[in-house]
């Protein structure tokens, strides 16, 4: 393990004339006009426009980052409520038919004792995705005002929330495999349900959302 | 021009000056303490053979039964590939298809992808669009879930443990041998160490 010590930026002074009146954090790259390339991450001057590394686009920040990523964030929330409405899958078991929905599967592993399962489930498609809406309005927020947090806890709750978001699938994977292997026939047989596409949206849009979250934004922010 | 001596936090955007560093250490943002990349011993071999085992055990994976239900005297048994194919059989074809993306199609084309770039650097030759496949690799990583699906996997086997009796196939030991070296590929040719070697091939 092995720390760098922050040089302050030097011979780029001439680019800082190209941007505009907006605060930018201390010692931070954008602040001496240089913009980090999003795809390939290399350094270049921002008035170059294109990097000479990988010809992406150059920007010191994501643009549009905080209302692209409301306007994704109100999506997956739309997504979420025939996510919870709809059965996930129909279970038929003797010729007795059961939909259930996300939750009422919870609780029917809870019934059952399966405290373990249901704590997985209840934690991969009800806490994470809701955790993650709730983070991504909440720093959307932070970016613009005060908060109670250090802007090191609110960038390493960013963190957490980019590295959960593809966990909420498994609840997908999981009907896909039963819905497979369990078609025995006349005995048993699970069908997949409405909700799971709903549910696929939420998890794929809250990942694309987060994505689009410029954390660097928050840095900006003078305290 | 900034050289290769710089990098910017990709977190809150310090400029960080890139030390001298150890093999297999890591270099930390000393702003907000994020981790940047790690330097690994003879990345680009490791990189290779972990990517080429990784591909072996996909293809392992698909040739044997991944797993068996039985119930009173029937059986059934499934491929990895019927993971996604009953959904679109039962009319969910966004679904299957998202499935197939994330659990087969996603990861086969990275590991593809990072061959077709890592071979020819290797072998001191040229490699085919370096630019267009070293973006296309950041493209793809974020939406392989190969990870995600074991643990599916292992979940819906705990649903089902009550009902039959459950066989686990040769193709679902496979599969996690190609998770664990996938990830490994994944991990070892990071961003800052996939486009330093771009660069240095483009030279």
């Amino acid at each position: 393990m092995q720390d760098a010590k922050a040089s302050p930026s030097p011979d780029n002074d001439e680019h800082v004339a190209d941007i505009s009146n907006r605060e930018f954090g201390q010692g931070s790259a954008a602040s001496a006009g240089i913009a980090c390339c999003h795809t390939c991450h290399l350094l270049s001057p921002v008035a170059l426009e294109e990097c000479p590394r990988c010809n992406s686009r150059l920007h010191l920040r994501s643009p549009h980052s905080i209302q692209r990523t409301l306007a994704l964030i109100i999506t997956a929330i739309l997504f979420y409520i025939p996510a919870n409405l709809y059965p996930i899958m129909t279970t038929t078991l003797l010729g007795d038919t059961t939909s259930s929905t996300i939750l009422s599967g919870v609780v029917l592993f809870v019934e059952h004792g399966s405290y373990f399962v249901a704590l997985v489930i209840f934690t991969a498609s009800v806490l994470i995705p809701l955790a993650k809406i709730i983070i991504i309005l909440w720093l959307c927020y932070a970016t613009s005002k005060q908060s109670r947090l250090s802007k090191a806890e609110l960038t390493r709750l960013y963190r957490a929330t980019e590295f959960i978001g593809k966990w909420s699938m498994i609840d997908i994977f999981v009907v896909a495999i039963l819905v497979a292997l369990v078609q025995v026939s006349g005995i048993m047989a699970i069908e997949a349900g409405t909700a799971a596409q709903a549910f696929a949206g939420v998890v794929i849009i809250t990942m694309i959302a987060a994505h689009q979250f410029d954390v660097r934004l928050m840095w900006d922010r003078q305290q | 021009m900034q050289a290769n001596s710089q990098i910017a936090c990709h977190d809150c955007d310090l400029l960080i000056t890139i030390p001298e560093m150890e093999e297999n250490h890591t270099l930390f943002c000393p702003g907000c303490r994020c981790k940047q990349f790690t330097k690994y011993k003879q990345a680009l071999d490791s990189s290779i053979s972990f990517a080429l085992s990784a591909l072996i055990m996909l293809v392992m994976a698909n040739g044997f039964p991944f797993l068996s239900f039985e119930t009173q005297g029937q059986n059934r048994t499934i491929t990895l590939v019927q993971a996604s194919q009953e959904m679109y059989a039962q009319g969910f074809v966004l679904l299957a298809v998202l499935v197939y993306a994330f659990i087969l199609l996603l990861p086969t084309l990275y590991l593809i992808s990072l061959l077709s770039l890592l071979i020819p650097i290797k072998l001191k030759r040229s490699p085919m669009a370096p630019i267009f496949v070293g973006r296309l690799i950041g493209y793809l990583l974020p939406w392989v879930m190969v990870e995600v699906f074991v643990v599916g996997v292992l979940v819906a086997l705990i649903k089902v443990i009550e009902l039959a009796d459950i066989i686990i196939g040769f193709s679902f030991w496979a599969y996690v041998g190609f998770v664990i070296f996938f990830t490994l590929t994944a991990n070892i040719a990071s961003r800052h160490q996939l486009w330093s070697w771009i660069e240095n091939a483009r030279r």
